[in-house]
């Protein structure tokens, strides 16, 4: 087993994954931008790595320096988490080169897998069905109008290296087809380094429903069970929940076989997910995509299994033979995952940026908190704006809504602007409870994206602004004293002090 | 004791309109008599009764008088007054105090300005053009997302702000406009 593994990652998964480390008596190491010195994911780890600079490009993105980093601090493995560097097949070859261990899968089925198209053919050859789609595509391009003849409008606009609904548009019009490929062609280059786009035939609101698999070097394959992450905006998931309510246990079990064949036929080894769309009419399911890495929403899968992913892709990495069987993921009760996120859900959910003046997450049985920000720091533009993610267990699905929806109720956040609200909304809406949902169900429901202002507590709240701008700390007082409200440093307060 | 407040706004969730409210204490217990600022109710509430209890710094909890508990939780950012109540977010700008020094001190009808901080893609119009309503008139990226700022409504380029690669803050302005003297009405 490993002594020191190098984390190549940030926020909450960077916080995440160094808890598993210390908790199996291996040193993490944390690598950190120029604004990321006093972060979480440093003081959770045992060694800090500088990368200097702001941009992600000279730091998280950096291959060579990481590398140097490991190799300075004497790590064997690298973990690289999600997103940045995790589905890079250079940076897995990288770390090979150097002697590394990278906790993940090959090189080779990575850059299978990390070609949409190419991930496609690999399902298609394993007997698992797929939708239809065109191959890469150029503005003006012959084949893109011949795919729209043949499959029609809206279209769905991809990018071949995409993930987390960057480099994706969906077109309706004729017209938009053409300058659509052109800005997904960009986002995508900016975001992967990759601009390759495709289409995409658009299958109206289906489920989202994907299947975690975990896979040894020696071709053990199992499955996790299923994730259903359905609840999205602009493709970009928010809640997701274990097990599926649209799942039967036969569904369930059709699904799983498929992506054990997927994993197998790509020649996939540690943690990975294969996505799915699902017909939940007819109980069709296509192969979306299959992720190479860990998943944002894994913690719900750890929570009904009582097992530690994170763990066992270390171990595999390690070259530990996966001892679990099928026949011993027995999934327990329900759990729910939400996004916390510094977005703005009255205003388009504009990213909020600021400092975290007051980050006071719930707690209570059953509830987990992974979260990379902490009270008084500031969230930048830099960075993704996901500040956490709170998950929820309990033994059934209505249990686990309740304590999820209480502990939003008591999060308390000040400084930024999150989409707590948009996530209580959701959970308390009677179509989400019913658990019959699809990807459509925040586009067709625009009260619950933008929820009503909470009138009832709004003449209390007034009184308490009023009561509040009397307080020392207040202007009320700063004004009469010099300086105006924006010099007054809010943790200069009043200090202990009980009104009778 | 008797003191009043006045000068707060709520902008967040909605906006409503200047709140003035005055505060009787007696004994530590507080009564609220409100006027304005509920965006839209007509009558004025009745007077509220609270009891205040400050736990810590910029953290209490209150009591109505029906026994009910509301903890709660407050800070400063600049003008602004960042409450926390009831699972909610509510902000209110204190007036007199000084408008935070990034944002444009005066918005003519006619700016386009940063609807988040980012940095600027890429400038589609110059100077002297005329852009269309909803038309796309410059590209964003913020937090590695694209987005497409684009003109409320037909009009001619007056001055444009910004150059691509620059990083602005929200509310900063990124383009002037001219009313469009050719636009039928």
């Amino acid at each position: 087993m490993f002594t020191k593994v190098l984390v190549a990652n940030r926020g909450e998964i960077a916080v995440r994954i160094n808890r598993t480390l210390s908790a199996m008596g291996i040193a993490p190491v944390a690598v950190y931008s120029t604004p990321d010195a006093g972060a979480p994911h440093v003081a959770t780890a045992e060694y800090a790595m500088a990368l200097p600079g702001h941009s992600v490009e000279e730091t998280y993105l950096d291959i060579p320096g990481i590398i140097r980093a490991a190799q300075d601090c004497d790590a064997e493995a690298i973990h690289p988490g999600y997103g940045f560097l995790s589905e890079n097949p250079n940076f897995a070859r990288a770390c090979q080169d150097a002697g590394i261990s990278f906790i993940g899968p090959s090189p080779e089925s990575m850059e299978a897998l990390g070609d949409k198209l190419r991930s496609k053919a690999i399902a298609q050859g394993a007997g698992v069905a797929v939708v239809p789609s065109s191959s890469v595509c150029t503005p003006g391009d012959e084949q893109s109008w011949e795919f729209l003849e043949k499959w029609g409008l809206p279209v769905m606009v991809k990018a071949a290296a995409g993930g987390g609904g960057r480099g994706m548009r969906l077109v309706h019009d004729r017209s938009d087809l053409e300058s659509a490929l052109e800005s997904a062609g960009r986002e995508a280059h900016a975001a992967f380094g990759d601009g390759r786009v495709f289409l995409e035939h658009y299958v109206a609101n289906p489920r989202h429903v994907e299947i975690q698999v975990l896979a040894d070097t020696a071709g053990h394959v199992i499955h996790l069970g299923e994730r259903e992450c359905s609840i999205q905006r602009r493709h970009q998931k928010i809640i997701e929940e274990t097990p599926s309510p649209a799942l039967t246990p036969d569904l369930r079990r059709r699904m799983g076989d498929a992506a054990v064949a997927v994993a197998r036929a790509a020649g996939y080894f540690n943690a990975g997910t294969v996505e799915f769309l699902l017909d939940p009419l007819c109980a069709d399911f296509y192969f979306l995509e299959m992720n190479a890495r860990l998943q944002v929403e894994h913690p719900i899968t750890e929570a009904v299994l009582g097992l530690d992913m994170v763990e066992w892709q270390v171990r595999i990495a390690s070259g530990e033979p996966l001892s679990l069987q099928q026949v011993n993921i027995q999934p327990r009760g329900h759990a729910m995952e939400a996004r916390i996120y510094s977005e703005d859900p009255y205003h388009d959910f504009a990213p909020s940026t600021g400092a975290l003046l007051r980050w006071q997450p719930p707690g209570g049985p059953g509830l987990r908190l992974d979260s990379g920000v902490l009270q008084g720091q500031e969230v930048s533009i830099y960075y993704d704006p996901m500040l956490a993610k709170l998950i929820a267990w309990a033994p059934d699905r209505n249990s686990c809504l309740g304590r999820l929806e209480a502990a939003l109720f008591q999060f308390q956040v000040l400084g930024v602007v999150t989409n707590i609200p948009l996530l209580r909304s959701t959970l308390a809406h009677p179509q989400f409870r019913s658990g019959v949902y699809d990807t459509g169900f925040l586009e067709w429901n625009p009260a619950v994206t933008v929820p009503a202002p909470p009138a009832e507590a709004l003449n209390l709240a007034s009184a308490l602004a009023a009561w509040a701008a009397n307080q020392p700390s207040g202007p009320g007082w700063s004004l009469a004293g010099g300086g105006g409200p924006e010099y007054v440093n809010p943790w200069q307060s009043v200090g202990p002090r009980r009104l009778p | 004791m008797n003191r009043s407040s006045r000068g707060l706004r709520l902008i967040y969730p909605v906006t409503a309109g200047p709140l003035t409210c005055r505060i009787a204490e007696d004994a530590g217990a507080f009564t609220f008599h409100l006027d304005g600022g509920e965006g839209g109710e007509s009558s004025a509430p009745h007077p509220m009764a609270l009891q205040i209890s400050v736990s810590q710094a910029g953290e209490g909890l209150c009591r109505d008088d029906s026994g009910r508990t509301h903890p709660f939780a407050w800070a400063w950012v600049g003008p602004q007054l960042h409450l926390w109540l009831a699972g909610s977010l509510f902000i209110f700008l204190h007036e007199s105090g000084r408008r935070p020094t990034n944002t444009p001190g005066s918005q003519a009808p006619g700016d386009i300005l940063a609807p988040m901080p980012g940095a600027v893609l890429e400038v589609m119009v110059a100077e002297g053009d005329r852009v269309e309503r909803n038309q796309t008139v410059m590209l964003m990226e913020s937090m590695k997302m694209e987005l497409a700022i684009a003109s409320p409504r037909n009009a001619v380029v007056r001055r444009v702000a910004v150059t691509p690669g620059q990083q602005v803050e929200r509310g900063m302005r990124l383009l002037e406009l001219a009313p469009d003297d050719q636009e039928d009405s």
